[in-house]
């Protein structure tokens, strides 16, 4: 059990730093330049330019640039080169902007998927699996901007309450109470947009799950036995549809990243997402290195934990 | 695929395998529906090729009528301002204008060729590469990489990589080292089946990991970076083009295809019919290509039925960001993107392509999902 | 079944929950109209954040428009465009003039003179009331004092390229003893000083001075180098221009800290200082020193002519206090940095900037929102409203829906939206034109585009009116050269080219190029084809692109069109001069300062002048312009100038547009009257079209006034 938790940090720990040489290299080799110095601008002088590309160290090979970049990133001195602040504190303030909207999406998609899920399978064929089917590829096929904004205009016109931002605009200094719901509120359309194509994806691979295992013997057994058909479903088949679950939740918290630049540029959620973004029109490499580190980071971490949570609890991994 | 012998009454016909695919799809309508969608806009796109392209094309998408701007769906050209050849082929705006007087029908014709042209294509490439690196993980994946290969890469690349950094002389150096090793493992491999190396040279010999081990890892490095946000990156610092963007989005998503190919590979391979081949001495090309492809491809094909809905949701993504196809190839993404500026003044030309990209992604999802019902011998068995 | 009771109550839990906060959310109703405090507050929105709130350091818009109200500079312009002072009361400008004397050369009627007799010579000169030629007579008047500095002796060390190691750089001493001096103090900045002095002093006596003579280097250099370093050290003639400010007594910085001559000096300096990466240093590049006087008098004197430098004291200025070497040294002790290394860029200062200006920084939430209080201590009295927000929304659409629910009161509107907007009662609409344009530039190294009349017949080919008609919905105007239209400079009395496409065929069948069988233009058999560029993401760019590639092909031009980012396309083709046809856009200063877009000196890679427009009476009148002082002589040059550009057409020049802004009726400007009564007046643009103008003095108000007032 240790050695494989030993040796799986060691791999890791490996890819990771392929993964850093990648993405480094395809930050560098891309044509452009940063463009913190506007080459139009009639100002700036070719001196000025080289000037801004010796302090970033632009003007440094490639591999001291690698060990100097990484470097400051472990001794957290990278500072993005757009405003000088510090990058790990910037993107540990977006990663707080973000949590919420990633922990309301979370819940609802690992939750409502199963029943949906399992309720198709159940039904397999019926009228119920047909339409929760042709809904979930509905949410599925639908351009999330596209849905973003018939569900922004839609509620803006009807309700004609603010949904832009994390909380209402120059709300001044209600009760902390109202404070919290408007940002509750605020909440609302982006987790749900976010959730949506989670939801959709995730029971339907619920329900083919289910299939697989709903064909066992076992569960025929079961039902056999008269057992209450939903303590069969939930109980001796669920349980047994789990496990490649297990994988699928140690992959979602680099969902943090993501998926989320358009719904946070659409509703001025100022996320990682976003961040991110705006960092890649600035080319700031700091911060989209920086990001692309963490993120890479949040996917190894996801799969060590899944690969550990498969092992408690498939026994047949334990070695 | 069907062993179960029934015993009561004659046993019916035996049905080809399309036969009974098509049988098995009838029995789910929605995916009836997406393959006549499917279908339909294949064909769309054909004649939409066909009728927008050209010297002097029926439906001319990039057509500027300035004085016709932004009229609504269905309304009539006015014929005063315009000149005979400047009228839509239809007589109507069918879809009304754009914000600079092109005919959006024209353009979501075109479009339409164009999304499905970006979804194929990256689609293909991911798929192509999938195959390829599965299939050598599945089928090679035990054969071992040993130090000296590693070596040996390393020199090459590291010879290039001089070469381009503008040190030729010590790049060229070390590409003639590297070549002279690849001919002396040769010539040792070829005359002299015994090592005879130096102690110490022994390392060179000893296995590092295997093929599939390397893949995998490779895999597991590509599932690092989030996947848009890697693609955003990209696209955004190299030039935008629609060939750029095709190969970025398949690049970017051939992991999956690797991971089933080389999973059906791997229990394949210990199968009866492919251990009867070897033993007849075919060759390792033709097992691959001829016994075990064919078995294999299902889930693939599966997978890029909705890698295809995927791509063109994902260009139509990077078109709302700015970063889509650049005109003058029109996309439903950026006929959407560029359309809702005038959301309030035009909303059809959010609609329509919005609509449009809904309409046939959900038929190609609902499509894969019939597909993959149709493969999936375990579930085939209930009917 | 509890597992099943959990997932499905769950999320039906955490939706109800979410769902029932839309009642604790006011809505807009409650924030906009029902909400008193609102009608303080004055909102914008932005697309992008601000990156860094310290005007030497910023280069963003969005930087630059928040350090304009918490900073404050010298002077600005005023409603027609001229200098006002702010932080400066008043300002004086004047010159002085230095030459050597020539020890070997012979003076009409005077001989070779020594230094003595040169003054001698001169103020002779200028008491004579028979000076037959009035310039002389007049540039003698102009001379207020004359002056003589002894000869001097000088040694300075030059960092040098090594010659055999292009890596290394060597020291070289540059020794000189040059003559005596004359020092002319002029009343007025003059750049014919010298010439009109060569009437008197002969025509080679400042050509033929000769510095080489008096420099010698260790280790020794080129003669060139050598040259050089005579230039650079000995010139024979040098301008001196001097302006002095006096300051403005009194002024306060946000914390109390009173502004004086130092906090100038102090903000100079910091633009100047290597560390800091001022993108402003180009600007500031031509002052030889800015000198305290007392502390509300502060000389700036300039090593050259140049005219454009006053503009550039419209910068912000630094509270000195705050920033200077202690301050810094004790910020970085406090952070825990090495205090060797931290500059101006690292300080937090940028991130909570203490000015002079109308308006006080409170809070800045990165990507969300800057707040800004209005100053209660400015010396022109306190803005009218309470507070400035700036809210940052990326979606356009987004910010739209907030300015209709009136969460915001300024967005950046776009034409078609005016269009619709301008009729509606509640809100009032302005435009005017901006201070760029936009055009189609040929790269003038290449064939076809070497030949005027090629060029002209492009731009004869496309019909302006329309593109600024449809494309614009009219908010654009036509120009014809490059100088801001609103200024005097720009010379009205040029027509724009005609939309002709028979008169553009003709001038091409006149260069060569005639139709073909199928209709397309040839010359000996070549079509004409060429590939025309652009930026992506500039929506209006890609129009004119498409409607471009249709006009032209109408006349049998074959034209391709590529779309390219931002980054490649300045890199690898602007730059580079890779392209046969673009189209860009300037955005100008008030200046008319040419030198780095048409100057023919300017046209190497990386340079301004891409298109490589070279004509030598332009690149004369270009220097003559940024080294007059003059403002009618100045307007008389840019005038001719304007011809020469409108006649060789190196640009299709397409139009300036105009900014459009959609304003809640309700906001006016307020201001009280001498007997203390309060007056509403509509918020009415200046004559240059700038409608924030009056900004300090706007409110919004709970109904629309009626002015009756008015007229």
């Amino acid at each position: 059990m240790l050695s494989f938790i030993g040796r799986s940090i060691i791999q890791k720990i490996i890819t990771l730093f392929f993964v850093s040489i990648v993405s480094f290299l395809i930050i560098h080799l891309a044509p452009g330049k940063p463009s913190q110095v506007d080459p139009l601008n009639p100002k700036f002088t070719p001196e000025m330019v080289e000037r801004f590309r010796k302090e970033f160290h632009l003007d440094k090979p490639l591999h001291v640039q690698y060990l100097l970049f990484y470097r400051d990133l472990f001794t957290g001195k990278t500072a993005s080169w757009k405003d000088n602040q510090p990058v790990l504190r910037k993107i540990w303030e977006r990663f707080l902007n973000s949590l919420p909207l990633f922990i309301v999406g979370t819940i609802l998609t690992w939750t409502l998927s199963f029943p949906v899920g399992i309720r198709s399978a159940i039904f397999r064929g019926g009228f119920y699996d047909r339409s929760a089917t042709f809904f979930s590829y509905l949410l599925i096929s639908i351009p999330g901007f596209f849905f973003a904004y018939i569900l922004i205009i839609f509620v803006v016109n009807s309700f004609h309450v603010p949904v832009i931002g994390m909380e209402t605009f120059g709300i001044g200094d209600p009760s902390w109470f109202r404070w919290f719901m408007d940002r509750v509120w605020h909440l609302l359309l982006p987790s749900v947009l976010g959730a949506t194509g989670g939801i959709a994806v995730l029971s339907r691979y619920v329900r083919s799950q289910m299939l697989e295992v709903e064909s066992q013997d076992y569960v025929r057994t079961a039902m056999a036995k008269g057992l209450p058909p939903e303590q069969v479903h939930y109980k001796h088949a669920l349980r047994n549809a789990l496990l490649p679950f297990v994988t699928m939740f140690g992959l979602i918290l680099p969902g943090l990243i993501g998926g989320s630049v358009i719904i946070e540029s659409i509703f001025s959620w100022p996320g990682m997402g976003r961040m991110a973004y705006e960092a890649i029109l600035a080319r700031d490499y700091p911060i989209i290195l920086t990001v692309n580190f963490v993120s890479a980071v949040l996917v190894l971490a996801g799969t060590f934990i899944s690969d550990v949570l498969y092992m408690v609890v498939d026994p047949r991994i334990r070695l | 695929m069907n062993p179960e012998p029934t015993l009561e009454g004659p046993l019916a016909p035996r049905k080809t395998r399309l036969q009974e695919s098509w049988h098995l799809l009838k029995q789910n309508g929605l995916s009836v529906l997406g393959l006549i969608i499917f279908i339909l806009f294949f064909i769309t796109a054909v004649i939409g090729l066909i009728l927008t392209s050209g010297p002097d094309p029926v439906f001319d998408p990039s057509l500027v009528r300035l004085q016709e701007k932004l009229r609504p769906p269905l309304s009539k050209p006015n014929l005063e301002t315009l000149q005979p050849d400047e009228l839509p082929a239809l007589g109507v705006y069918l879809f009304g204008t754009d914000d600079l007087g092109r005919d959006t029908f024209s353009r979501m014709l075109q479009g339409s060729w164009v999304s499905l042209t970006v979804g194929f294509v990256a689609v293909g490439i991911s798929v192509l590469i999938g195959i390829l690196m599965g299939g050598i993980a599945g089928y090679f994946g035990q054969n071992h990489i040993y130090f000296d290969h590693i070596l040996m890469v390393v020199l090459l690349f590291a010879a290039g990589a001089l070469i381009v950094v503008g040190a030729p002389s010590q790049g060229l150096g070390l590409l003639a080292l590297g070549l002279g090793y690849i001919v002396y493992s040769l010539w040792t491999k070829r005359i002299s089946e015994k090592k005879v190396l130096p102690i110490w040279l022994h390392v060179l010999h000893k296995k590092a990991f295997s093929v599939d081990t390397l893949i995998m890892r490779i895999v597991d490095i590509m599932l690092c970076f989030p996947s848009f946000f890697l693609i955003l990156t990209v696209v955004a610092l190299l030039p935008a083009s629609i060939y750029n963007i095709m190969i970025i989005i398949g690049l970017t998503s051939w992991m999956g295809a690797t991971r089933f190919v080389r999973a059906e590979f791997l229990s394949l391979r210990e199968q009866d019919f492919v251990t009867a081949a070897r033993a007849l001495g075919v060759s390792d090309f033709r097992i691959i290509f001829r016994h075990m492809m064919p078995n294999a491809i299902a889930p693939v094909l599966v997978s890029a039925t909705i890698g295809i809905a995927t791509a063109i949701l994902t260009e139509a993504g990077l078109s709302f960001l700015g970063f889509g196809v650049p005109p003058p190839h029109a996309t439903w993404g950026n006929i959407l993107s560029d359309g809702k500026r005038f959301i309030f003044d035009a909303p059809w030309l959010t609609f329509i392509p919005g609509f449009a990209i809904l309409i046939v992604v959900l038929s190609f999802n609902l499509f894969g999902e019939g597909l993959r019902d149709i493969l999936n011998p375990k579930l085939r068995e209930r009917y | 079944m509890t597992i099943r009771k959990v997932l499905i109550f769950t999320p039906i839990a955490v939706i109800l929950f979410l769902l029932q906060s839309y009642f604790w959310v006011p809505t807009y109703e409650q924030q906009s109209r029902g909400n008193p405090d609102r009608l303080n507050e004055y909102i914008t929105a932005s697309i992008g954040d601000a990156s860094i709130l310290n005007p030497i350091l910023s280069a963003d818009s969005a930087s630059s428009q928040i350090n304009s109200l918490v900073f404050e500079g010298l002077i600005d312009r005023d409603e027609e465009l001229r200098f006002r002072g702010r932080l400066a009361t008043s300002w004086e400008v004047f010159e002085e003039a230095f030459f050597y004397i020539n020890e070997s050369a012979s003076i009409p009627g005077a001989g070779t003179a020594r230094a003595e007799e040169v003054v001698d010579f001169l103020r002779k000169a200028k008491k004579n009331n028979k000076v037959s030629d009035p310039r002389l007579k007049a540039c003698l008047d102009n001379i207020r004092e004359i002056g003589l500095i002894p000869p001097r002796e000088f040694l300075v060390i030059k960092r040098e390229k090594d010659l055999k190691n292009s890596k290394k750089e060597i020291e070289v001493k540059v020794h000189g003893r040059p003559p005596a001096r004359v020092k002319l103090t002029l009343t007025a900045v003059d750049q014919d000083l010298f010439k009109n002095l060569t009437q008197l002093l002969g025509e080679t006596y400042f050509t033929s001075f000769g510095g080489e003579r008096y420099v010698s280097t260790d280790p020794p250099v080129s003669k060139e180098k050598l040259a050089a370093y005579a230039r650079e050290f000995v010139p024979a003639t040098e301008h001196n221009p001097i302006l002095i400010f006096h300051l403005r007594d009194n002024v306060l910085f946000h914390d109390g800290h009173v502004f004086d001559a130092s906090d100038v000096k102090f903000t100079f300096e910091a633009i100047m200082n290597p560390r800091n990466l001022s993108p402003r240093v180009a600007d500031y590049e031509p002052v030889k020193a800015v000198e305290v006087i007392d502390p509300l008098t502060v000389k700036i004197t300039y090593k050259r002519l140049y005219s454009p430098a006053i503009g550039t004291w419209g910068m912000g200025i630094l509270p000195e206090h705050l920033l200077n070497q202690e301050a810094l040294k004790r910020e970085a002790l406090r952070l825990g940095k090495d205090p060797e290394k931290f500059s101006m860029r690292q300080s937090g200062f940028n991130r909570h900037p203490i000015g002079s200006g109308p308006f006080v920084f409170q809070e800045w939430k990165s990507d969300q929102y800057i707040v800004l209080d209005h100053f209660n201590r400015y010396w022109e009295g306190p803005p009218n409203y309470k507070s400035y927000i700036y809210r940052i929304i990326p979606d356009p659409l987004t910010q739209e829906m907030e300015f209709y629910a009136g969460t915001i009161d300024n967005y950046g509107v776009q034409p078609h939206q005016v269009q619709r907007l301008k009729n509606d009662p509640t809100y009032q609409s302005f435009s005017g034109p901006s201070f760029g344009y936009t055009y189609i530039g040929y790269n003038m190294r290449r064939e076809p585009f070497n030949d005027y009349r090629v060029r002209t017949a492009l731009g004869m080919a496309i019909d302006v009116n329309k593109i600024i008609q449809y494309v614009l919905y009219g908010q654009a105007e036509q120009i014809t050269g490059p100088f801001v239209k609103q200024t005097d400079y720009y010379n009205h009395g040029i027509k724009p080219l005609p939309y002709d496409p028979e008169r553009a065929l003709e001038l091409l069948a006149e260069a060569g190029w005639t139709p073909n069988k199928e209709g397309w233009l040839e010359k000996d058999g070549k079509p004409f084809q060429f590939t025309l560029i652009t930026n992506s993401g500039n929506d209006l760019r890609k129009a004119i692109l498409t409607i471009a590639q249709d006009s032209w092909k109408q006349i049998g031009i074959d034209v391709r069109t590529d779309l390219l980012e931002w980054a490649v396309f300045i890199q690898e083709r602007v730059d580079k001069a890779d392209f046969d046809a673009l189209i860009l856009g300037w955005s100008m200063g008030i200046e008319p300062d040419l030198y780095q877009i048409w100057h023919s000196s300017q046209t190497n890679p990386y340079q301004l002048n891409f298109v490589s427009f070279k004509n030598k009476e332009a690149d004369e009148l270009i220097i003559k312009i940024r080294q007059e002082y003059d403002h009618d002589m100045q307007v008389e040059y840019c005038h001719r100038l304007h011809e020469i550009i409108a006649r060789e057409q190196p640009y299709t020049f397409l139009y300036v547009s105009k900014w459009t802004a959609i304003l809640d009726k309700r906001i006016v400007i307020k201001e009280i009257d001498d007997k203390g009564k309060v007056i509403y007046k509509k918020i009415e643009p200046t004559k240059t079209g700038n409608y924030t103008f009056y900004f300090n003095k706007w409110i919004k108000l709970p109904e629309v006034p009626t002015f009756a007032l008015e007229g």
